[in-house]
């Protein structure tokens, strides 16, 4: 059990690119289609192993493992688990097996590239996410383009390349000036400490001067608002989520926008604080205008998958503000709306997953997306239209799904802050409702005005395989979110609360799991870093042993 | 200065070991050029062949550990010089394997062309382990008039000709612009060692003709190293040139230079950076500029790559540039990992090309790529990674020399030039894609001439290996390969 749970974090992010290989190798397609879904399940349950011997009782960093990687320059490899990545890291192993199942049926020549890619893909969403060192995250942030650029450039739509090129450039140039912020960090961490270090748990000890972290703050949070993508940097992501094939735009609003929130909150904010402060208004008027400016474009697509595109766009404008509200007083970041925007995250990937999948199930059928066409669908195709309704609830927020539990921290927390700012996203909560259950009353009710919606297939067992989780997963964390948020919220709360000298500790303990059926012992707290005040910090960094 | 003739000791010989092997192999294959009943072109391969590795074992063997000059520094044996030779003749030695099949179909192992091109090499060998300004010309002469030759060898077709009589024009203007800089050093130093010109620097750093010796030096060297805006003659002379002279031309050309180059500004002129880092400074950004927006308008893929290769100068040049600064360690051991890394994907790229040329077509455009990932799966995948190493996309080895060298840079304060990286970073990737977007992506065009992969076996393992070395040095190899060209660097600084 030790050596698992001691190396359980790269078991889990290189058993998909071992799988991607095994892909490779395969002589057929169906034996392809199996070694990717066994490597999806095993990553899936490697992630659950970590969900359950997750130790909710701190906020330190669990599962820690850390090589030396380029010693000379005091890149490491490091990974680690929090409250901040543990649901994401679920939420990706947890849709990967999903997507997978959902083009089971396809035959094609291209398909085993496809799988290959795919597994690549998830292999660089994993190491982005537990990655505690900046080198080491920089190198699986870029490197998850790759397959992305591919998977909308070769499946994709009429238009692929186009939007696959935006998308990738978007990307690339953010990350760029992203990169040369790390270096300027890394290099004025030399000149304080006289020690080369990339690590993130040695960077949150850097304070640059104010004037420095504001442009440094600027490079990481263009680079996340590209990718989130926030307000006057989205236009790339309606082109990319239209183009791509349905498994694309799930794991895109899946996960992969995720990673800019996820970067705001675990890098740009606790680096920078002093700067994140300064422009902290600026990110929540931004993201009120996303979300307002989403919604509106939403409301008036004409195409489906458009229409959930925008609605990202929107959906991601709360956990923008959610991330980066400092309550009144501006003395800490309110842990109530960053809870919500953590959790928003997960139920936007659920919800807007299952969205993109029913977009997918219907244009499979049809061969169009254009509201227009359909009409009445909830007689012929009742377990579809089950589905729709579940996932677009949570869509809007409605009480007893995930998404109300959500919205409902983050306004709470944007509220105490900003009210203004929050009575603008209520309206966009609104509009959310309008204009997803216009999709839902032009898809499902009404007269059917097309004779071949009549004969239309209801969901098969393997489409009702794969949604089925989405919309079981999208009602339990409506109804039970303490399920979820009690394994996050110290992590969430020490950081809302200490933003300003954040520091993270590897908890060591977490290695020495008591096998399973024992009574787990109670958490270490001495080692918990909320507990330790400057003094015995700057002991414990000690005993690390810093280089 | 006392002209009597410098005691030449045996181990002079063991240490000039590589250059005297590759000289001896150059008269042979003379011979056979001129007597032709004397062996067959196999022969001359085999003598080429033999001559590489036989160099190659005594950089290895011959050289003494630590410094030595001879000759009143004319020939210099030190770790700089031996890790610019290894490169050079590794260079030489994979393009004349991996292209052998080429080469025979073009007449490239005549006598003549052979024997020129270990001329060539071994002035580049010369030239990297030189301290002396007259030998570093005379090695950079033996390359360049060599160069002149080979790149019009084969294709007497007007477009040829006119790259070539460019090349050479341009490259002996050039060549008298580097002699005339260094004519002023001389001439205001009173010697031509650079060791010596080091001593003689602090006291004349107000004076006007060391100054502009050294601006005539850049100069001339930026031109052989294609920086702007002495770039103009590079993508004519690259794409007249027979795909693996081109391929050659873009990598041990740029080893030399810079070899040289940080010889002169990490060393002797590192005193006088107020005077060249401007001016390399404008280079740099005029090279990163010019070069990567030239080569998104590029058809053909030689062109393409040739307006890259001036953007990949203007990379290395910011790395010089940081040599200027403070930490003087970091910069060389950058420089080297970008050099090695380029040499890499260069040597690729060129090879994929290489592997789909005809002799109808040895010019491949944009378009006849068009369906490659489906037609040949394998040449496409490979020359894909290595438009992503271009760009400089984690896990290569493209990614991690751009990060050494935007870290050398960003250490010395150098932020305009890292932004100006950035940014041509950024255009460079919409070029590089284009080529994935054709293989991939695009539906094949009528060809007129259709695409055949001649099979060579060697050709094949060096094009693996190629990736393999790309992709190990972007993940697990950073450190040892670092590690090594510190060792070089400190040897540098510490001069």
């Amino acid at each position: 059990m030790d050596l698992i749970n001691s190396h359980i974090l790269s078991i889990l992010t290189f058993v998909p690119l071992l799988t991607c290989f095994g892909v490779l190798a395969c002589p057929s397609l169906t034996t392809a289609r199996w070694v990717s879904m066994g490597g999806a399940i095993v990553a899936f349950l490697a992630s659950l192993h970590v969900w359950y011997w997750f130790d909710g009782n701190t906020p330190g960093l669990q599962f820690t493992e850390a090589y030396a990687w380029i010693p000379t320059f005091g890149i490491k490899f490091i990974m680690g688990i929090d409250g901040l990545n543990l649901l994401l890291v679920v939420l990706t192993t947890f849709l990967t097996p999903l997507i997978l199942l959902s083009v089971w049926h396809v035959d094609e020549a291209k398909q085993k590239a496809f799988l290959a890619l795919f597994m690549l893909l998830e292999c660089g969403m994993l190491g982005a996410l537990v990655a505690f060192d900046l080198v080491f995250f920089y190198v699986f942030w870029e490197a998850m383009l790759i397959p992305m650029y591919f998977i909308i450039g070769i499946w994709g739509g009429s238009n692929r390349i186009y939007a696959t090129t935006k998308f990738i450039i978007y990307t690339f140039v953010a990350s760029l000036f992203m990169l040369a912020a790390m270096i300027t960090l890394y290099i004025l961490h030399f000149e304080q400490t006289g020690v080369y270090s990339t690590s993130l748990l040695d960077l949150y000890g850097t304070s640059p001067l104010y004037e420095t972290q504001l442009w440094l703050f600027a490079a990481f949070a263009v680079a996340f608002a590209v990718k989130v993508p926030m307000f006057p940097f989205h236009t790339w992501l309606p082109d990319a989520h239209t183009e791509a094939p349905t498994t694309g735009s799930v794991i895109l609003a899946g996960v992969l926008l995720k990673m800019g929130t996820y970067g705001l909150i675990r890098f740009a904010i606790p680096m920078f604080p002093e700067a994140a402060q300064t422009f902290a208004p600026l990110m929540v008027a931004l993201g009120t205008i996303g979300i307002i400016y989403g919604a509106l474009n939403a409301w008036m697509q004409k195409d489906a998958k458009k229409m959930v595109a925008f609605s990202s766009v929107s959906h991601l404008g709360f956990v923008v503000i959610g991330s980066i509200a400092l309550v009144s007083g501006g003395s800490a970041l309110s842990a109530e709306a960053m809870t919500g925007a953590v959790y928003q995250q997960i139920n936007h990937g659920i919800s807007t997953g299952a969205l993109f999948f029913l977009v997918g199930v219907i244009y499979e059928r049809r061969h169009t997306r254009m509201l227009s066409d359909f009409g009445g669908l909830a007689k012929v195709m009742p377990w579809f239209a089950v589905m729709l309704i579940v996932a677009t609830l949570s869509s809007v927020g409605l009480p007893g799904t995930g998404g109300f539990v959500g919205e409902f921290l983050i306004l709470l927390g944007t509220y105490l802050s900003n009210s203004f700012a929050a009575l603008f996203a209520s309206l966009g909560v609104l509009l959310g409702a309008v204009y997803m259950l216009t999709l839902c009353r032009k898809i499902l009710f009404g007269p059917i005005t097309h004779p071949e919606n009549a004969e239309l297939q209801d969901l098969t067992p393997r489409e009702f395989g794969y949604l089925a989780p989405l919309a079981i997963l999208a009602i339990v964390m409506g109804v039970a979110p303490n399920l979820f948020l009690d394994k996050i919220r110290p992590s969430i709360e020490h950081l809302a609360n200490n933003y300003k000298a954040y520091r993270l500790v590897a908890e060591e303990e977490s290695h020495k799991m008591p096998p399973i059926g024992t009574v787990r012992p109670s958490p270490v707290l001495t080692k918990v870093a909320t507990a330790v005040s400057h003094g015995s910090q700057a002991e414990s960094e000690r005993e690390r042993g810093a280089p | 200065m006392n002209f009597s003739l410098p005691h030449i000791g045996p181990e002079f010989y063991v240490a000039a070991l590589p250059v005297l092997i590759l000289s001896l192999g150059s008269v042979f294959a003379m011979l056979q050029g001129v007597y032709k009943n004397i062996g067959s072109e196999n022969a001359v391969f085999g003598v080429l062949v033999l001559a590489l590795l036989g160099a190659l074992t005594g950089v290895f063997l011959g050289q003494p550990t630590g410094e030595a000059t001879y000759l009143d520094g004319a020939y210099l044996a030190g770790a700089l010089g031996k890790v610019g030779q290894t490169l050079i003749l590794t260079i030489a030695l994979v393009i004349t394997l991996a292209y052998r099949e080429t080469f025979l179909r073009q007449k490239f192992f005549r006598g003549e062309i052979t024997s020129l091109f270990m001329m060539i090499v071994a002035g580049m060998l010369v030239m990297v382990a030189s301290e002396e300004l007259v030998t570093l010309f005379v090695g950079l002469e033996l390359s360049s008039i060599g160069l002149y030759a080979v790149v019009g060898y084969l294709n007497p077709s007007r477009r040829s000709q006119e790259g070539a009589i460019k090349y050479f024009v341009l490259g002996s203007f050039a060549s008298a612009i580097l002699l005339f800089g260094f004519g002023l050093l001389y001439a205001s130093t009173g010697s031509l060692r650079l060791s010596e010109i080091a001593e003689a620097v602090p006291k004349l750093l107000d004076h006007n003709w060391v100054r502009l010796g050294v601006l005539f030096t850049l100069a001339g060297l930026g031109f052989k190293l294609a920086l702007a805006p002495f770039h103009l003659w590079a993508p004519d002379t690259y794409e007249a040139a027979p795909t693996g002279i081109t391929a050659f031309m873009a990598t041990s050309v740029k080893v030399m230079i810079l070899v040289v180059a940080m010889r002169l500004f990490a060393g002797s002129l590192s005193l006088l950076y107020e005077v060249w880092l401007p001016a390399l400074m404008f280079l740099a950004i005029l090279s990163m500029i010019l070069g990567n927006i030239m080569a998104l308008v590029q058809t053909s893929l030689k062109r393409m790559l040739a307006y890259s290769s001036i953007a990949h100068s203007g990379y290395m040049a910011i790395a010089i540039c940081a040599i200027g600064g403070a930490s003087g360690e970091f910069p060389v051991a950058a420089i080297l990992y970008y050099l090695v890394g380029y040499a890499i994907i260069s040597l690729g790229a060129f090879c994929v090309l290489m592997w789909l040329e005809n002799e109808e077509n040895d010019n491949l455009l944009l378009d006849d790529l068009a369906g490659l990932g489906k037609k040949h799966p394998w040449a496409a995948f490979a020359l894909a990674v290595f438009m992503f190493s271009f760009a400089g996309m984690p896990p290569t080895v493209g990614f991690m020399g751009k990060f050494f060298v935007f870290n050398a840079a960003l250490s010395n304060q150098l932020y305009s030039l890292v932004i100006i990286g950035v940014i041509g970073s950024s255009i460079s990737l919409f070029y590089y894609l284009r080529v994935i977007v054709r293989m991939y992506m695009a539906e094949p065009v009528k060809v007129a001439v259709p695409l055949a992969p001649s099979r060579s076996f060697v050709m094949v393992g060096i094009l693996a290996l190629a990736l393999l070395s790309n992709l190990l040095l972007g993940t697990l190899l950073p450190e040892s390969a670092m590690n090594v060209f510190r060792a070089t660097s400190q040897d540098v600084a510490s001069r």
